[in-house]
């Protein structure tokens, strides 16, 4: 190549220099590098040796090479090199090809002085950190770019640009060797990157990965892939690049020092210090750590060490980058050796961005800054957290399971428990941090994958979280955990979401439908009754456990519950009512069962039936399922005494079947019948209430009057006149005071509009005054 | 050709996707949209306030179909989308002038 240009050269006048800069003055050229060439002036140029050097260029480009071109005097040069550092360094390598060697040393002569120093090594911190700002970095991104990206090629430039300038900014010895070896792997790779794409493409993106690393000999081992294998070697020297140029690079004026370092304790303490202040160790304090003989590890945990380490966690993106230092440090994995098996691990799915050991850090970062209230937007949920520590753990741990080996959560709750216990996490702390491990997915996954308005779902999850407490610990970690993902994962839709589902399980833990005793109660009840269905197929006894209702479940005996199987489980037709009547739990006491299809009006329609059988409701219990079968239960007694007769309830099927199908309507017959039974002997003010609050899903309206015979008729007509579907009914006598409550939801399958209340409460109450 | 879109429920799209599948449909785009309909948002109490939910999260799912293929897809998704609850979605049916592969430049029923 020099050769060429050489013989290119000759055509140029004399008194000028062609030149090689950037890669080319560095004779770095990949194979499909551009190729820098300068032609230099003294003072002043006329357009013919203009014209001559643009001759030289010509058969660069007809040979297709990419040529960066420039014709300049020094002059030119000078002032560019002011504005531009990467103009600065590039001609700091100038290479003569031909022409006047005093030119060229005219030339660095001019910009030596203006490169030392201080200033210079602020303009290439400015540049170094506009780059990490625009790139993808070597270091930790999934796509990174080779050349712009941090811990690249151009930090690598940059490093050695800060040496040639600054004694202070020098490599160490113990650093060189690792930096070599750092520049050799990027080179090769960006070369291999070249070949293989057949262009000049620095962002190795996920696609190139599989054949460079074959390229390279990488293979697969257990729970790690070979393009897995290249990034990880990848991530490793870029890291040591980010390590060395943030220490050359290192502004004197803002960096926190440190007293002694002598034990594991000391190290930790220094880190936390430069957390706590936002700014990094100065160069005395890492020469300090260095030389402390620490040994391999793992380290012990001191009182000093933990309560050092949750400041860092604590302390947002400054602790991020704490961590960060430490792990290029190669000090992070010697306190945790947990933490080896994420550090530099490539995750590959459409959301992750990171490696697994950036995204734990970046999750933590973020679940701090929302704690402490350091966000434009704070969720409430992070204002309940009093606190903190167990949700900086859980984020700092949460994806540790992700070491390619089984299921991620699972596993990682096991490595969580060996880190935390390491750590000396106290107990309580350690619980609620697995907790978080365990369940981190819990919030995202069911918010989009299922149906927010199924109340059993609802009441499921809830049951799993069991406090308001837990349910914000897990709302900030999952909003941090999405945050630091990637923008897919923190998309407004998804989020949005995971607000409903979190409000929505929040207002039952706060109502008291569940609850840890709920929950287990639940539990216990569940497995009474699968013991008690053994006989049956256990993918359909599942099944049916999965649709009952969770409030007949908890309310409902066991052994009720196994008996209503074989009347809930088989599929129903449309018209079909199946019921059983067997002796209640008191003498002279009948349960009555009916099942069927929900539809508006089936409760009415059957306490009306057993009305006109002369039977008095003692109590009611009615559950629909979210796939609108309606279980009715009723604690019945006849209301003059005596036997209830195998035709009695046959006339009550009969009758309840008829009006089902319309043939018959029952308001007129129980009117009748009531006439045939004494007025209630005693007064009880009627009291009617709609409480929109009480449930996230049903509007809750709660009666209280005398008791009488077919009044859970009259209420159960008069809501279905109001068009309300009673999801869920308990009525209760006592004595002969009545307290009846129903959960309904609106034609629409949601609460009532508040706007409906009064209208609610005044036509039942004009119902009970006035019994038609 | 028609373009059949749909919005439907999150949790619905993927048995909305494995019926399209089942009756032949081997490509889709899928967007996560927000929006709404007759539902309007909804009020949700949160911590004893109120917050307005002006868009409800849906997914957009996009089928290109030959003629005698749209009514079976749009059965397929009106089947399988259904709760029966408010908010179950839409499904609409647009004609589409002409569609090419970009990779073979194909066009017409060939490049579906």
């Amino acid at each position: 190549m020099d050769d060429a240009v050489r013989a290119l050269a000759e055509g140029l006048g004399p008194g000028g220099a062609v030149v090689a800069v950037g890669g080319y003055g560095r004779r770095l050229l990949l194979p499909r590098s551009d190729v820098d060439l300068l032609v230099l002036h003294g003072d002043r140029r006329s357009s013919r040796e203009v014209g001559a050097a643009e001759q030289l260029f010509y058969p660069f480009w007809d040979a297709g090479l990419d040529l960066g071109h420039a014709i300049r005097t020094v002059d030119e040069c000078v002032s560019l090199a002011a504005e531009r550092v990467d103009v600065a360094c590039s001609l700091l390598e100038a290479r003569l090809l031909w022409g006047e060697v005093a030119l060229v040393q005219r030339l660095q002569d001019r910009l030596r002085p203006r490169l030392a120093g201080g200033p210079f090594l602020d303009r290439l911190r400015e540049d170094v950190e506009a780059r990490a700002a625009r790139f993808p970095a070597c270091s930790t991104d999934l796509e990174p770019d080779l050349k712009e990206g941090s811990g690249g090629l151009r930090d690598l430039h940059a490093i050695g640009w800060a040496g040639r300038v600054s004694e202070e900014a020098a490599v160490r010895p113990t650093e060189a060797g690792a930096l070599d070896a750092a520049e050799e792997f990027l080179v090769r790779v960006r070369s291999a990157l070249h070949l293989e794409t057949g262009r000049r493409t620095d962002r190795l993106f996920l696609e190139h990965q599989p054949a460079l690393a074959s390229a390279f000999g990488f293979e697969a081992t257990e729970g790690l892939a070979a393009p897995d294998a290249l990034m990880r070697a990848l991530f490793g020297h870029a890291r040591l690049v980010e390590h060395v140029r943030d220490r050359v690079l290192a502004s004197r004026d803002r960096m926190v020092e440190v007293g002694e370092v002598a034990t594991s304790e000391d190290v930790m303490e220094a880190f936390a210090a430069s957390a706590t202040a936002g700014a990094p160790l100065g160069p005395a304090a890492l020469d300090a750590i260095e030389a402390a003989e620490l040994g391999d590890g793992p380290f012990p945990w001191a009182e000093r060490t933990r309560r050092a380490f949750l400041e860092i966690l604590a302390a947002g993106p400054a602790g991020r980058r704490a961590l960060e230092a430490m792990d290029r440090a190669d000090l992070l994995g010697r306190f945790l050796p947990e933490w080896e098996a994420v550090r530099c691990r490539p995750q590959r799915d459409p959301y992750h961005r990171f490696t697994v050991d950036v995204h734990l850090l970046e999750a933590t970062a973020v679940a701090a800054d929302l704690l402490a209230g350091r966000r434009a937007e704070v969720p409430a949920a992070a204002g309940e957290i009093e606190e903190p520590d167990p949700v900086l753990l859980g984020a700092f741990l949460h994806d540790i399971g992700k070491i390619g080996r089984g299921r991620h959560v699972e596993v990682g709750a096991d490595v969580a428990a060996r880190a935390l216990e390491r750590i000396g996490v106290e107990p309580a702390t350690r619980h609620d941090v697995l907790f978080l491990v365990r369940h981190h997915l819990l919030l995202s996954d069911t918010a989009v994958r299922r149906d927010l308005s199924d109340e059993n779902l609802v009441l499921d999850v809830a049951a799993r979280i069991e406090e308001p407490r837990r349910l914000a610990m897990l709302e900030v970690l999952t909003l941090a955990d999405a945050e630091a993902t990637g923008p897919h994962a923190a998309s407004p839709w998804r989020l949005a979401l995971v607000r409903e589902l979190g409000a929505k399980v929040r207002h039952v833990l706060e109502a008291g439908d569940m609850g840890p005793d709920r929950a287990a109660l639940l539990e216990g009840r569940r497995a009474e009754v699968r013991d008690l269905l053994a006989g049956e197929p256990a993918e359909a006894v599942e099944r049916y456990l999965a649709r009952l209702p969770r409030a007949y479940l908890t309310s409902v005996a066991p052994g009720t519950a196994a008996a209503h199987f074989r009347l809930v489980a088989p599929s129903l037709g449309a018209a079909e009512v199946r019921s059983i009547a067997i002796p209640g739990d008191r003498p002279g006491t009948h349960q009555v069962t009916v099942v069927a299809a929900d539809r508006p009006g089936l409760l009415a329609r059957i306490a009306g039936s057993l009305s006109l059988e002369g039977l008095a409701i003692i109590s009611a219990r009615a559950f629909t399922t979210e796939d609108g079968t309606a279980i009715d239960l009723f604690d019945v007694t006849p209301a003059f005494h005596g036997d209830v007769e195998e035709e009695r309830w046959r006339r009550f099927r009969r009758t309840l079947r008829r009006s089902l199908e319309g043939r018959v309507t029952l308001e007129h017959r129980v009117a009748e019948k009531r006439r045939h039974y004494p007025p209630p002997s005693s007064e009880v003010p009627n009291h009617v209430r709609v409480l929109n609050d009480a449930s996230a899903f049903a509007t809750v309206i709660e009666v209280e009057t005398v008791d009488r015979i077919g009044l859970l008729f009259d209420l159960a007509r008069a809501m279905e006149r109001l068009g309300l579907d009673v999801r869920l009914a308990t009525v209760a006598t006592y004595g002969e005071r009545v307290v009846d409550v129903f959960y309904v939801r609106d034609a629409l399958g949601g609460k009532v509009e508040d706007g409906r209340a009064g209208e609610i409460e005044r036509r039942i109450l004009a119902g009970l005054e006035d019994p038609r | 050709m028609k373009l059949v879109t749909a919005i439907v429920k999150p949790f619905k799209l993927d048995e909305v996707k494995e019926a399209l599948r089942s009756i032949g449909v081997n490509g889709l785009t899928v967007t996560e949209v927000q929006g709404f309909g007759r539902q309007r948002g909804h009020t949700e109490v949160y911590r004893g306030a109120e917050y307005q939910v002006d868009f409800v999260p849906k997914v957009k799912v996009e089928v290109l179909a030959e003629e005698d293929q749209v009514q079976p897809v749009v059965d397929a998704i009106l089947k399988t989308a259904r709760t029966g609850k408010i908010g179950d979605g839409k499904v609409f049916v647009t004609p589409v002038d002409q569609v090419w592969r970009i990779r073979t430049g194909e066009m017409g029923p060939d490049a579906i």
